[in-house]
């Protein structure tokens, strides 16, 4: 930890989490998470100068913070779409539609694969 | 014989079976960079398969067609997406050019409306140094300076916010036409994949109904309903039908109440339109919500200066130890008659400095009460409840939020089109093996963003408590 505060600041982070998530960055998103768990380690043993650094710095990341609780949101909206579609699909392949005859079961589920 | 003739027939279809195939594939490679294109795969198609001495044998495939690699949930999820951060993009910018009136020293031409919270700080001012030396003509021809300043600056920031919302109204009427243009073309083209491929994607045909339909839906927020033989029907999203088919139906416009209105048919659609999405319906919200919001805020902190100074001003003893009457009131500024409209018009009607009423009514013309009084009014809670500069800091910090709410939602939206065309793409364009993988970076990326989020909140949390901890002790 250093004397004047985290580097980067709290809100650079934010930032960067909701262009990373965005982007859908994955491995990005995993370092940032390791980035997170350290700062929390940092955080206890804290000065009483750095304390009021990082709240300071909380204060300041606080719109950025919304904006990635957006982000998220969608996200999470987008995902359950996507996991929608893939189960739909997924039935489709299982039982798939033959024109003028209904509905017959595919090749691939007679049983003898 | 008949062996050999059906060896060499089955081995003529599978060649013509293949060079089907080659023609759909090269057909992808051809318009790798077409905007729109959608990959095809080739249709395969069991043949009948042969008996010869009551063995069954098998007869090959037959390519039947191509179909598109499309989802069109997919699609009709960025498309609505897609809706949601165009309007929220085009508020944005309308609320930007809003804020930027009310910000000192943006350099934008809007600011030489200046900075009203320093007018009225120097304007109630101008009254404390009077109320020292009531008699002192520079001192009064200060206060009519300032006056005028404070007037002019609120009455150029009401021009302004009306010639911003002009401009939207001129905006919004302009994306009419490219609407119409676009739901007939819609309609074609349902007519021609209906009649020409009923039961089957229509390949090149569905790309363009879908550039189409994107399109439309950075406009305006519509439904799209799937009909019979892979028809479509559209309609805005309180429902008003814009495209039935082979049919579209266009959107009008009229001037009503001094903008323009829209129109499906013979239905007013304005106000649905405002929260319906697209450009449309972020022009619409800045011009009919945003606009009108602060505009009326502005029309209160003019209205209410204006009649407590005037009234003050009135009810006191001037220069000349004349007071105010019915016939010949002492106004400061024009007298509003209602709240609406008093920025616009809100100017310094008094010429004679000698006119200021510093004295109060009954007292000698070196008295100074009324002009205390009318100082006084700078911490008196005479706008909604509040004192004038507290309304003016309270009005501008609410259109920030605003500002900034929006901003958050639009950076949202635009992230969420990002993340569904990464997913499309994945869908449309590549292998099953990429759209698996596609599928998974999404869920690491959730999940991981998921857990920065969490200890981001707790650090967050976590931090101002210590500070203030820190701060109390």
């Amino acid at each position: 930890m250093r004397e004047f505060g985290w580097q980067p600041e709290l809100k650079e982070l934010v930032i960067e989490a909701s262009r990373a998530l965005a982007c859908l960055d994955a491995d990005r998103l995993e370092e940032l998470a390791l980035s997170c768990q350290a700062l929390s380690r940092d955080l206890a043993p804290a000065t009483a100068a750095q304390r009021r650094l990082l709240a300071g710095q909380a204060r300041n990341a606080m719109g950025d913070m919304a904006v990635f609780a957006r982000v998220l949101e969608v996200t999470r909206a987008n995902l359950h779409v996507m996991n929608r579609l893939r189960e739909l699909r997924a039935g489709r392949l299982e039982y798939k539609e033959l024109p003028g005859r209904g509905w017959a079961r595919t090749e691939s589920s007679h049983g003898d694969n | 014989m008949g062996t050999i003739s059906s060896a060499f027939s089955l081995m003529s279809g599978a060649l013509d079976a293949d060079q089907s195939a080659l023609s759909i594939v090269a057909n992808n490679v051809a318009n790798a960079n077409t905007p729109g294109y959608t990959e095809e795969t080739p249709n395969w198609q069991q043949n009948a398969p042969l008996e010869i001495n009551g063995v069954s044998l098998g007869a090959g495939v037959t390519e039947t067609g191509a179909t598109s690699l499309r989802d069109r949930v997919l699609e009709e999820r960025l498309d609505q997406q897609q809706q949601l951060a165009s309007a929220s993009g085009t508020r944005l910018t309308a609320l930007d050019g809003v804020q930027a009136l009310f910000t000192p020293d943006s350099g934008s031409t809007a600011s030489a409306a200046g900075d009203i919270g320093s007018d009225m700080t120097s304007f109630f001012s101008s009254f404390s140094s009077l109320e020292a030396n009531p008699t002192d003509n520079a001192l009064r021809q200060q206060v009519l300076s300032s006056a005028a300043t404070l007037a002019g600056d609120v009455s150029n920031a009401a021009a302004s916010l009306n010639a911003q919302r002009s401009a939207l109204d001129q905006e919004a009427s302009g994306v009419t036409s490219q609407v119409n243009s676009l739901t007939g073309a819609i309609a074609q083209l349902n007519q021609q994949i209906q009649s020409t491929s009923p039961d089957a994607d229509a390949g090149t045909l569905e790309d363009q109904r879908q550039q189409d339909l994107s399109q439309l839906s950075q406009l305006i927020g519509i439904n799209q309903i799937k009909t019979e033989n892979n028809g479509l029907s559209i309609t805005t999203t309180s429902g008003q039908l814009l495209v039935s088919e082979g049919a579209s139906y266009q959107l009008t416009t009229g001037t009503a109440g001094g903008v323009t209105h829209f129109f499906v048919g013979t239905t007013d659609v304005t106000s649905q339109l405002a929260g319906g999405g697209g450009e449309l319906g972020g022009y619409l919200t800045a011009r009919d919500q945003d606009i009108p919001g602060v505009l009326s805020s502005l029309d209160q902190l003019a209205y209410s200066v204006s009649t407590q100074v005037n009234s003050l001003n009135n009810g006191g003893t001037d220069l000349d130890g004349a007071s105010g009457t019915t016939a010949n009131p002492l106004y400061i500024f024009n007298q509003p008659t209602a709240v609406a409209g008093s920025a616009a018009s809100m100017n310094v009607v008094m010429t004679d400095p000698n006119q200021i009423a510093a004295a109060g009514l009954g007292q000698g013309t070196g008295d100074n009460t009324n002009a205390a009084a009318m100082a006084n009014l700078a911490n008196q809670s005479i706008v909604s409840g509040l004192s004038p500069t507290n309304y003016f800091s309270n009005f501008v910090s609410t259109l920030g939020a605003t500002v900034s709410g929006v901003q958050a939602e639009n950076t949202a939206q635009n992230a969420s089109v990002t993340q569904l065309q990464t997913q499309n793409n994945a869908l449309s364009s590549v292998s099953l093996d990429d759209e698996a993988s596609s599928m998974t970076t999404l869920e690491r990326s959730y999940q991981a963003a998921s857990q920065v989020f969490t200890m981001l909140n707790t650090i967050m949390a976590a931090a101002l408590n210590l500070g203030d901890q820190t701060t109390v002790s």
